[in-house]
């Protein structure tokens, strides 16, 4: 009885699928733009991730200490810093490689060449490079050095010139996410509009036959499995098509992101295809969501005959 | 078999479709409900159905009070009830043996029974050679006809007919009565709800004319009053 009625449903939705396969063109291709325009705004919060982590990469700020300061000084220093939850990572350039540094920087300016084989000592001091764990810290983290002892110590540091472009950074990385935000809201307002429509679609077409059925006497759940399963077929599809639209457009896209990203490592190809299986899931779920809720909904409503 | 007591029928706000109606039919009887559009013959139909309940009063299907009926026991009713509605309503993407075949999948019936009692059902209203068709590709008359064939493959005790001639011309509504006196010879109990005034004269069978909601003539051999 159960299987006799399991393999019913099943045929009936099948026959529904096809027999109004206008119908059903539409629900997929209403689900696919859907599915579509939610994997464009899951693909730019990705690459809006990563671009502000590629650009706080390349943000770092240099403290350049005298030449007297002593080597355990700087140590102090660095290890203060270090213990700092938000730093993550200082890296010390010691007087003899910034020194090696600056001649090769100015090789091709034999001033500044002479005059440096004019100096007996070297006239630079150790150098720390301090990288924060995100650009809001940097100024927090220097505070550490207004502190008047080590005051003494430090020469010069390039903060200030770097704070104008850390500012500029965080303000585009901020509307960045508040664009990728407003964007997302924008589409799940456009996709609830359409699900709320294609659930009238729904109700429309199957009114009469819910009432049909049961005026017969079918039992609830005879009307209900096949619209179920029909609409599984109709998500299933729909996850199918937006895949194979999807994967293309990632495969172009991601060489211009990559020479756009210069120098930081971002494959958008590769997330894709190692994240594919969850994506593909998600998909999945999404759709299956939205046309099992639309049709559970407009089912439910006609079952009270 | 079909007994109401005292039911009336109220639809919110202010509309009283039916008013202290008592009646009872008898098995094997065929009795012709009428009365002018909008005096309750279609409410009525429906409380015997299930498919809305009394305000007021009682209704008793065989030994069956379905009054306060659960609403997962109303399809174990309904199959006992054959039903055939003016609007022929067929299942537009079916074709009509698969209509017909619907009735008795929804009761979880074996194919074999389906393969077997189909045929027989389709030959009495006849059918059987259009039976591959989908309802928009055969006329009026044959969608009424499936429609019926569907009643029956549940060898249902009870027709109930709501004005099954409504949508058609004279010679299609004289074979679906006829096809109607035919089953009732059966043994089948037949409620026909109708205006038409022909063929509750040409029927010579028990006559309930309704008016305003209230039973107001109930006649043996009837005629048409109003
Ligand atoms: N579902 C409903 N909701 C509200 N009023 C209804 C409903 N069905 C019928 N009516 C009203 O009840 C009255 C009787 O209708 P109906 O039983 O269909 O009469 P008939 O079949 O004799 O034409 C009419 O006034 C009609 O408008
Ligand atoms: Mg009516």
């Amino acid at each position: 009885m159960f299987f006799l009625t399991f393999y019913r449903a099943l045929r009936f939705a099948f026959q529904g699928f096809w027999r109004n396969i206008w119908l059903s063109v539409v629900t997929i291709i209403i689900l696919v733009l859907t599915l579509f325009s939610v994997s464009v705004v899951a693909g730019i919060n990705v690459v809006g991730r990563e671009m502000v982590k590629s650009i706080e990469n390349k943000v770092d700020v240099s403290v350049y200490f005298f030449p007297t300061v002593s080597d355990s000084d700087v140590e102090s220093v660095q290890y203060r810093l270090e213990s700092l939850g938000s730093v993550a990572s200082v890296t010390r350039v010691s007087k003899e490689e910034a020194l090696a540094q600056f001649k090769e920087r100015h090789k091709n300016d034999p001033t500044i060449t002479e005059s440096l084989n004019e100096l007996t000592d070297n006239p630079l001091g150790t150098t720390l490079i301090i990288k924060a764990k995100k650009i809001e810290d940097y100024p927090l983290i220097l505070q550490v050095l207004d502190d008047p002892d080590y005051q003494k110590l430090v020469q010069n540091r390039n903060f200030e010139d770097n704070q104008k472009i850390v500012a500029r950074l965080s303000d585009i990385s901020g509307r960045i996410q508040r664009g990728a935000i407003a964007l997302s809201a924008m589409f799940i307002i456009i996709s609830i509009l359409i699900i709320f429509n294609t659930i009238r679609i729904t109700i429309y077409t199957h009114r009469e036959e819910i009432g049909i059925m049961k005026l017969v006497g079918a039992s609830n759940w005879f009307v209900r499995f096949p619209f179920i399963i029909e609409s599984l077929l109709y998500g299933l599809i729909a996850v199918a098509i937006t895949l194979i639209l999807v994967f293309p457009l990632v495969q172009l896209v991601s060489p211009q992101l990559q020479s756009f990203f210069q120098g930081y490592s971002f494959d958008l190809a590769a997330y894709f295809t190692g994240h594919f299986l969850m994506f593909a899931l998600m998909q999945v779920a999404l759709a299956t969501f939205l046309s099992m809720a639309s049709s559970a909904v407009a089912v439910g409503k006609y079952l009270r005959v | 078999m079909i007994r109401f007591r005292g039911v009336s029928k109220l639809y919110p706000p202010d509309v009283t479709a039916l008013k202290d109606v008592t009646l009872s039919i008898m098995p094997g009887e065929f009795v012709s409900i009428v009365g002018q559009s909008g005096t309750g013959k279609t409410t009525l139909a429906k409380l015997i159905i299930a498919e809305q309940r009394p305000s007021k009063g009682r209704v008793i299907i065989g030994d069956w009070d379905i009054t306060d009926i659960r609403s997962h026991e109303i399809p174990i009713l309904r199959r006992q009830i054959g039903v055939v509605f003016q609007d022929f309503k067929l299942l537009p993407r079916k074709t009509l043996f698969e209509n017909v075949a619907f009735a008795l999948e929804v009761a979880g019936a074996s194919r074999k029974k389906i393969s077997s009692v189909i045929p027989q059902v389709l030959k009495i209203v006849g059918l059987e050679n259009k039976m591959d068709r989908f309802p928009r590709e055969v006329s009026g008359g044959e969608q009424q006809r499936a429609v019926i064939a569907r009643a029956l493959v549940h060898r249902p005790k009870i027709l109930l007919a709501d004005e099954p001639t409504g949508n058609l011309d004279a010679i299609n509504a004289h074979d679906i009565i006829e096809l109607l006196r035919k089953i009732n010879e059966f043994g089948t109990t037949v409620v026909l709800v109708t205006h038409n005034r022909e063929i509750v004269n040409m029927l010579h069978k028990r006559v309930i004319t309704l008016d305003q909601g209230m039973v107001i003539s109930d006649q043996k051999s009837g005629r048409y009053i109003l």
